[in-house]
């Protein structure tokens, strides 16, 4: 009767947990359903670790419960209060830590090289076999952000078009504070930093949507700076790239210097330019390191109903 | 007059017009009102009671390293609680802005802040929960508990302790000021580079978390210089350095790393002040400045720092767990070999703080190793603990309630720590908020082992015992808010959710953001019964008086001296016999502290230059927040004289005279004698 009762007791606490986990594990968590390459090593190693972590963890804590209840007072354990030292169990508390540590050390250090995002064991491994990657510039500004496919001569603004099965070699920077790249289902994070280039690398298994966003604060429009992830079939690549290049807005380094300009993507004004004058990127790192700053006003950082109404009626007007 | 400034300024005001007061906020103004009619209640009832000359006298210009203690857990708490409504605050908006269907009140597109100002709530939580509430609860425990385990009658140096906290204290009031003055830095409470920059952070926000920070690290090196020396100088006759009580060796640790690790706090500081106020390029992103400077200088304070927090939550779990386990600490060496391998390895981590700056694979190893070794000296605890809880008699008592808490949030807390050191892993949700929810795993633990060490040393500090029974009721309302918040936390954290959003663009997030509600509702009533608790303690007070030994159990020299403590401490300064000296000397019965003729008492003077000092610091830091030179000009100069005239005084002791001892002493064995009732 006691252990229906407790083990009711628990079913009514676990629950909402349950119900939560069964509910949205469709497309909410994203670590939990990686669709990349990348993403995937990483969840193999992920379960390795916490595998290994609760080999030690859970006799841990058992030991605990049965240490506290079978010596609780009055509960008739053995006591010896003078008992405070066993060089035999003073070689189990350290070993098992140390051994656990060297174990996952090595785990560490292969998937580091694994998943290092500059070169990717993972991908490097497969050689010509994973085909001939494409080539993507990324370049975060306040708050949007811009994916140039510098051979296409293309660029789109907060959505990302990429082949499925294809490695996507990606540039990173940004125009003025650091952001930080992740999709979630694809790839893990990576500072974009200004003045700086870094360097990223995915192949995504299926087509399908998959969200993207930055993760390191860089100020009020953080929130609204997630991009959308296409990844479609080579010949849907191909049919987009043809598309967009016949789009009529070009990119020139002289636009680029009014689209850096602060915007709250709040709205999620997606646009592409069919023309992009080469080595923007490079262009960017360049200006920056010289000392360029686009000035965040102090209206977006102190009163942001005031400025939110002023941008709406900017983008009625037709400026970005 | 060196940078470009947004918005106007002048010479006599700086920065500052009623601009600056931010009466258009229905949240803040709410704020304003609460603030006043407290200190409103709080003034007017000091006035009531003429308690003005008694606080004067007895606590603002107290040197005595117990009351300044109590001051320190005061401030702790207070800003506890202000941290707390802060993170009611962040858990609301989250929950209701959530998709693009969301609705938004008081201007905020969704939820009811907008992003600037949940901005400043979460900048706010983060920087007042770690160094105003965790770091002044520790050290104001430290520095009650230190000088009596040692047999010490006050601090090495008791005007400099006095001067640390009121350097915090005025710390803590700048942030508590930025709410009704202008307004609080809105990046996150360690700072992102070059987003605290001018051009980016224009307001004064910035500048009010620096200075404050500032002001706290000069405060917290000053009182961990003086711990040092009082551990070092000040240990009474026959305690050698194995006899040490174990919370002393992790106050020893602690302090060591404060004291290292703080001026590079400050230098970090000091480096982004000449940025945003000489235009200099430290931190820059152009002009040869290097934004991951600051990251490195700061988590080079950053990590010893987290270490700085746990090393005495670890060593109260130590006081605690032998005491109701009626037993010996076990592995007394190796707690102590611990504690010192956690204090090295800390110095060998920050690096993981910035895993995904693109860093070779080989560093990122490297680091990704050294972290994972701060879980041996760590695993090595926890074993020890279950050890001497093995063998023992255990009592679940509130103070063991709480440290074993302690101890299992450390388990989860742990194994969530070796996976963020899993540096692939960590790619995945670096700056998401399964990093947040494993470190709140790491603070809760310290919160219980202070909310433990409190129940614990209480009886000591005031003479009376806490009450159980809403205690018990506070502990387990802790205990499921925690488990409600944390654990939807996690799943968020494998979802892939990032932190500081004010608006959640994944609508499949919005179950567990209310889950997370759910749990907050718990804190909330578990706040209640704090109040009760501390409401019917005050009141039974005289009924739960208590003698030098309230645990039965205790083991170490505070618990030989009265309780509550007399000003001079011991009456006779202790010879130590052995480790555990008290538990030592109620064996060979010798558990009175003898009769022997009183002696005068050597003590320091109490003094009101640190409270001085705290002010004009207080009025230095506003003036350089907004920059009104003439004001800061003045009270830099006064500073420099207070402190050089303060050098000349020579008046800076008394003594106790024997007679005085004497009449302290027999009071406090007649109150025993002949308890009051009622």
């Amino acid at each position: 009767m006691s252990k229906r009762g407790i083990k009711g007791a628990l079913k009514a606490l676990c629950a909402p947990l349950l119900l939560m986990l069964s509910g949205c594990s469709k497309s909410g968590l994203f670590l939990l359903e990686p669709k990349g390459l990348i993403s995937q090593v990483t969840y193999h190693y992920f379960n390795l670790d916490v595998g290994i972590m609760l080999l030690i963890i859970i006799p841990t804590a058992l030991l605990a419960i049965w240490a506290m209840w079978r010596y609780r007072k009055g509960g008739g354990g053995d006591y010896r209060p003078e008992w405070s030292h066993s060089y035999l169990i003073e070689a189990i508390v350290w070993g098992i830590p140390l051994i656990t540590v060297g174990v996952l050390s090595y785990l560490s250090i292969k998937a580091i090289y694994q998943v290092n995002p500059y070169n990717p064991g993972a991908i490097s491994s497969k050689g010509t076999a994973a085909g001939k990657p494409l080539d993507v510039d990324v370049i975060a500004t306040d708050w949007r952000w811009l994916f140039i496919y510098p051979k296409q001569k293309i660029a789109s603004v907060d959505r990302l078009v990429i082949p499925a099965g294809v490695p996507v070699r990606f540039r990173l920077t940004s125009t003025s504070v650091v952001n930080d790249f992740i999709i979630p289902q694809l790839v893990g994070m990576i500072d974009v930093m200004p003045g700086m280039r870094t360097k990223q690398a995915l192949v995504a298994d299926k087509t399908g949507q998959y969200v993207g966003y930055s993760a390191d604060y860089s100020g009020a429009g953080l929130s609204w700076m997630n991009f959308e992830t296409k990844a479609v079939t080579k010949a849907q690549f191909a049919a987009w790239v043809k598309k967009t290049q016949a789009a009529p807005q070009t990119m020139t380094y002289a636009d680029f210097n009014r689209f850096a300009k602060p915007y709250l993507a709040v709205h999620h004004h997606r646009m592409v330019f069919g023309r992009v004058q080469s080595g923007l990127l490079d262009y960017v790192v360049r200006e920056v390191m010289s000392g360029k700053v686009w000035r965040t006003p102090m209206a977006m950082t102190e009163n942001m109903v005031r400025y939110m109404k002023k941008q709406q009626a900017n983008v009625k007007a037709g400026e970005y | 007059m060196f940078v470009h400034l947004q918005g106007p300024w002048n010479p006599v005001w700086g920065r500052l017009s009623l601009q600056a007061i931010p009466y258009q906020n229905p949240i803040l103004v709410g704020t304003f009102l609460f603030a006043m009619i407290a200190a409103l209640a709080i003034v007017g009832a000091v006035f009531y009671f003429r308690a003005g000359p008694y606080l004067w006298r007895e606590w603002f210009t107290t040197v005595d390293h117990k009351k300044i203690g109590v001051m320190y857990c005061l401030l702790g708490l207070v800003m506890l609680f202000r941290g707390f409504i802060d993170a009611l605050m962040i858990r609301s908006q989250q929950a209701m802005a959530v998709g693009p269907h969301s609705p938004g009140y008081l201007g905020a597109l969704h939820g009811y802040l907008t992003p600037f100002h949940i901005g400043q709530v979460y900048t706010a939580h983060g920087l007042i929960m770690v160094v105003f509430a965790a770091t002044p609860l520790l050290v104001g425990i430290m520095n009650i508990v230190v000088p009596l385990q040692i047999g010490a009658r006050d601090m090495a140096y008791p005007y400099l302790n006095a001067l640390g906290f009121w350097l915090t204290a005025a710390a803590a009031a700048l942030v508590m000021l930025s709410l009704f003055v202008g307004n609080f830095a809105h990046g996150g409470w360690y700072g992102f580079l070059p987003y605290f920059e001018l051009p980016y952070s224009p307001g004064v926000g910035v500048d009010y978390w620096m200075w404050a920070f500032q002001l706290s690290a000069i405060g917290t090196t000053m009182g961990s210089i003086n711990l040092i020396a009082t551990i070092v100088k000040m240990r009474a006759p026959g305690m050698t350095w194995m006899r040490m009580p174990i919370f002393t060796w992790a106050s020893l640790s602690t302090n060591l790393i404060a004291l290292t690790s703080f001026p590079v706090l400050m230098v970090s500081l000091a480096l982004l002040g000449l940025d945003r106020y000489f235009g200099t390029h430290f931190y820059t992103a152009g002009q040869g400045g290097n934004l991951m400077l600051y990251n490195d200088l700061f988590w080079v304070w950053g990590h010893p720092e987290v270490y700085f927090l746990i090393l005495p939550a670890f060593g109260m779990m130590s006081e605690i767990i032998p005491t109701f386990s009626e037993k010996t600490l076990f592995g007394y060496a190796t707690m102590v070999v611990a504690s010192f391998a956690i204090g090295g390895v800390s110095w060998g981590v920050w690096l993981h703080h910035f895993f995904t700056m693109a860093a070779e694979p080989s560093v990122n190893s490297f680091y990704s190793v050294t972290t994972m070794l701060v879980g041996i000296p760590t695993g090595v605890k926890v074993f020890n603990w279950i050890f001497t809880m093995y063998r023992g008699r255990v009592r679940f008592e509130l103070p063991m309630l709480w440290a074993l808490l302690a101890l299992f949030l450390l388990l989860v807390g742990g194994m969530t720590g070796m996976m963020n050191a899993f540096a692939a892993s960590d790619y995945m949700w670096h700056n998401g908020v399964f990093v947040v929810a494993h470190f709140h795993m790491m603070v809760l633990l310290i919160a219980s082992s202070i909310f433990g060490a409190v129940e614990y040393w209480f009886p000591k500090v005031f003479g009376f015992k806490l009450e159980q029974r809403w205690g018990k009721w506070f502990f387990w309302f802790m205990v499921l808010g925690t488990a409600w918040v944390f654990v939807p936390m996690f799943i968020l954290g494998f979802a892939g959710m990032t932190r500081r959003l004010d608006y959640v663009p994944v609508t499949q997030w919005a179950p567990y953001l209310r889950v997370m509600l759910v749990g907050m509702a718990f804190y909330v009533v578990a706040l209640g019964f704090f109040v009760a608790h501390l409401y019917v303690s005050l009141r039974d007070r005289m009924k739960n008086r208590v003698g030098a030994d309230p645990w039965g159990t205790t083991r170490n020299l505070e618990w030989m001296t009265h309780s509550p403590v007399p000003a001079y401490n011991f009456a006779f300064i202790p010879r130590v016999h052995a480790r555990d000296e008290w538990a030592w000397r109620k064996e060979h019965g010798m558990a009175n502290l003898g009769n022997e003729s009183f002696e005068d008492i050597h003590m320091p003077r109490n003094t009101g230059v640190p409270v001085l000092l705290g002010a004009l610091s207080f009025a230095l830091c506003f003036a350089l927040v907004w920059r009104i030179w003439w004001l800061a000009a003045a009270c830099l100069g006064l500073v420099v004289l207070v402190i050089i005239l303060r050098s000349f005084a020579r008046k800076t002791d008394e003594v106790i005279p024997a007679t005085t001892v004497a009449g302290v002493e027999r009071a406090a064995q007649d109150a025993l004698a002949s308890p009051a009732r009622g």
